[in-house]
């Protein structure tokens, strides 16, 4: 079987790729097993009836079957061939999330990649990866960003589904071993290797930081400091912008596995908030909402997202972060995101007990 | 009145934070807006703080300067009125509770030099033969819990021996500490050797994790994790008891009824168990009539003796407050609801007292931060009832028994008769003695050139 050429859809609006993909995920020549397994099930026909971003909300959210489903039936049948990775969810509530990509990670990475660069990312640069890799896309998107910038990567490994269980277990002692074995191999990368950026997640910033030493080889060695994976509060990145490192450019990345990455635009005058992310609108869909409608500008809602593209199809997928919905920046067409947060799990049975 | 402000103190100097936490009153008001110290703004307050320390003592005439101006001087637009408010409805505290605090914060720091010159042996040998007693490190990390004022003298205890401090105050009282530093700093304490940062327990943590020498205060769960540390001190829920071994006299009566109510059950060593050998019932309702007596207005009263809730925290002890009383005898005033709606909006825990025949029920030992007392029958030969309290007040004749309680290692106090549990002399312990905790001996010898006698 030869590969059906993917429907062009570079250069239309969201709306309209929406049109075109229906068409491309539900027809049975091209559409992928799990899709079209749905489709009795939805109760209406996505070709005929899904013609804009508000239809997509027709879709139930299908995304917790991303942890079971086979992950070969999420390739469309369309562009059977290969080359397809998976890729999968970090695993904080629940069993990991699976995707497939083959082509779309790499454009949204080239176009992430610019947005990168409109805060002076040097040029070239070698990059020290301090997050996760395996199964985890932060790792390769990081690899992706230095070999768009013609630098080398040098990741160190970390595994932070192993933290998480050590961190349930309240084995403190062996984390604080774990991270102390992670900022050694970082000090070792960062004596020996001409490091210019520095890929990694905010509790290894704020590791990097209780650690004096380590912090001045990084702020005398590194140029640029991407965070990514969990979020900062504005006092956290304040403390990294002015007080710990203020000769560094500090770029944050929202992101996760199923839709792919938000990188910080640049500020803009006015801007209320220090760090603002705007997702790809080409493909990925965000809005904040409350109770299903969407928030107003500087209100705090609930990310519900959809991503649309030839290789994946996720519609209404409500995650477990807030944010602060921002107007469009000067010239753009997307809503930014701030202040990101994770919704808190509220304890069911306290007890009051003791004086002390 | 507005919401005061609170913004973290990073070794003396106060930082607006970005990130804000509102702290609601007891009756559901905003009370304060208080400024968060993430853990980097905790990490830039150790490492400052730890360059700059010098392990040196804090003289003690500045530590009084510094009580005299927490207990009396407008600090920060905060009076000493407005202090007392504001613990008071944060924390539920009655009114009266706050100001023995008060007091009690004055005295400890007057009386500092008698206690550590208590705590800490002998240390002249003879012929050039000393020990001095030196730091143990240079930081302290202190991570309060806001049951009461009051504990906020341990950390004071280490920064006159020669530490840097940190404090993370309790999440409802985060006035009292920050009252402290802002009187420190005013007596002249060196801004380096004192930083207040209110935040998540995650920050505590680190704190002590990151520091030489902390304490911790708080429930079970709270401290389990320190238990056992070398370098954390924990100080838990204190299940202070007594052992009635005597008739039960209205002198007796009172005695136990003052030694659970007296600033409203809120100390550490307020008794909340009466072991007796004597009529459960019979002491249970003359502890539950003396209970009834205790009453008054809302805890912002000057006159406040009792405790205030929330409308959260109430209905928690609503619900466990129903389930005890299902399974022990109520002495608590007949059909009285558990808890009561005060006219402010806020919740008054009822003072109550509960009896039981079966000294093993889950509910004997059990500690509330209310007066609240439970009755249990106690026999020779049952010590293992005693132990693990912070106080234990023997009323007894017996000197086996008195004997047993005071070998007892997990007994970390004995009164004997109509004492209160918190009576102490400069010195006196009651949980550890702090001083050799912060302090570790170095031996010094000076022969003034002769040869070593010794050697």
């Amino acid at each position: 079987m030869t590969t059906t050429s993917v429907p062009a859809t570079t250069g239309l609006t969201f709306d309209e790729r929406v049109r075109h993909l229906m068409r491309w995920h539900f027809s049975p020549e091209t559409g992928s097993p799990f899709w079209l397994r749905q489709l009795p099930e939805l109760g209406f026909d996505p070709i005929e009836e899904v013609t804009d971003a508000a239809g997509l909300l027709r879709f139930p959210d299908l995304s917790d079957r991303l942890r079971t489903t086979p992950a070969g039936d999420l390739i469309p049948r369309g562009l059977t061939g290969a080359g397809f990775q998976v890729y999968e969810s970090g695993g904080s509530s629940g069993a990991p999330k699976r995707i497939v990509d083959r082509d779309y990670r790499s454009r949204l990475l080239s176009w992430a990649f610019e947005r990168l660069r409109a805060h002076h990312l040097p040029d070239p640069a070698h990059w020290l990866h301090l997050g996760p890799s395996g199964p985890h896309v932060f790792a390769y998107d990081c690899a992706r960003y230095a070999a768009l910038g013609g630098g080398l990567f040098y990741p160190v490994d970390f595994d932070p589904r192993w933290v998480k269980r050590l961190v349930a277990a309240g084995d403190t002692e062996i984390v604080g071993r774990y991270v102390r074995h992670l900022l050694d191999q970082a000090r070792d990368v960062l004596s020996s290797q001409p490091i210019g950026v520095l890929s990694t997640t905010p509790p290894l910033i704020e590791a990097i930081c209780a650690d004096p030493e380590l912090h001045e080889l990084v702020n005398r060695r590194v140029d640029t400091i991407i965070w990514a994976g969990t979020s900062f509060s504005p006092e956290s990145l304040r403390q990294v912008d002015e007080i710990f490192f203020p000769d560094t450019t500090v770029i944050g990345i929202y992101g996760n596995t199923l839709m792919g990455v938000a990188p910080q635009r640049p500020p803009q005058p006015g801007d209320k908030h220090r760090c603002v992310f705007e997702p790809w609108a080409e493909a990925i869909r965000i809005d904040l909402v409350e109770d299903g409608e969407p928030v107003g500008y500087g209100e705090r809602g609930r990310v519900r997202l959809s991503l649309v593209t030839e290789e994946m199809f996720l519609p209404n997928v409500m995650e477990r972060d807030t944010a602060v919905r921002v107007e469009p920046a000067e010239g753009g067409a997307v809503d930014g995101l701030a202040e990101v947060g994770t919704i808190a799990t509220v304890g069911a049975n306290r007890v009051i007990e003791g004086v002390y | 009145m507005s919401a005061a402000a609170i913004e973290p103190i990073v070794c003396g100097r106060t930082v607006h934070s970005l990130d804000r936490a509102v702290l609601a009153d007891v009756c559901g008001t905003p009370l304060a807006d208080v400024g968060q110290a993430p853990r980097l703004m905790a990490a830039g307050a150790l490492a400052q703080a730890r360059r700059a320390a010098d392990g040196r003592p804090v003289e003690h005439a500045l530590l009084v300067r510094a009580a005299e101006l927490f207990a009396n001087a407008e600090l920060d637009g905060e009076t000493p009125d407005e202090y007392e408010r504001r613990v008071a409805l944060g924390t539920g505290l009655p009114r009266g509770t706050v100001r023995h605090a008060t007091a009690d914060i004055v005295r400890a720091i007057d009386r500092l030099p008698r206690t550590v010159a208590a705590e800490l042996p002998a240390t002249e040998q003879g012929s050039g033969y000393r020990t001095v007693w030196v730091p143990a490190g240079r930081i302290f990390a202190a991570v309060m819990a806001s049951n009461h004022p009051a504990p906020n003298d341990s950390w004071l205890h280490a920064l006159a021996l020669g530490f840097s401090v940190l404090v993370r105050p309790g999440t409802r009282d985060p006035f009292t500490a920050r009252r402290l530093v802002l009187a420190l700093l005013a007596a002249g304490l060196p801004a380096h050797r004192v930083s207040y940062l209110p935040g998540s327990h995650a920050v505590g943590s680190y704190l002590l994790e990151s520091a030489d020498r902390g304490i911790v205060y708080g429930g079970d769960e709270a401290v389990a994790r320190w238990r056992g540390s070398a370098s954390v001190t924990t100080r838990g829920p204190g299940r202070s008891r007594a052992l009635l071994d005597v008739a039960p006299t209205d002198e007796v009566l009172d005695h136990l009824a003052t030694a659970a109510a007296y600033d409203g059950g809120t100390r550490c060593n307020n008794i909340s168990l009466v072991l007796t050998t004597g009529d459960v019932r019979a002491v249970a309702d003359g502890l539950a009539a003396r209970f009834d007596k205790l009453g008054g207005p809302v805890v912002t009263a000057p006159d406040a003796v009792l405790p205030a809730v929330d409308a959260a925290r109430a209905e928690v002890l609503a619900g466990q407050l129903r389930g005890l009383r299902e399974e022990l005898t109520v002495h608590a005033p007949v059909g009285a609801e558990p808890v009561t709606g005060l006219p402010d909006g806020s919740y008054r825990p009822l003072p109550t007292v509960l009896s039981t025949d079966d000294p093993r029920h889950p509910a004997v030992g059990l500690e509330l931060p209310f007066p609240f007392v439970v009755v249990a029958p106690w026999r020779r030969g049952e010590p293992d009832l005693l132990g693990g309290a912070l106080v234990a007040n023997l009323l007894t004749e017996d000197e086996d028994i008195v004997a047993g309680a005071v070998a007892d290692p997990r007994i970390g106090k004995v009164t004997r008769g109509r004492t209160l549990p918190w009576a102490a002399a400069p010195g006196t312990p009651h949980d550890g003695n702090l001083s050799v905790f912060l302090l570790h001996p170095k031996g010094i010898v000076d022969m003034g050139g002769k040869e070593d006698a010794m050697a």
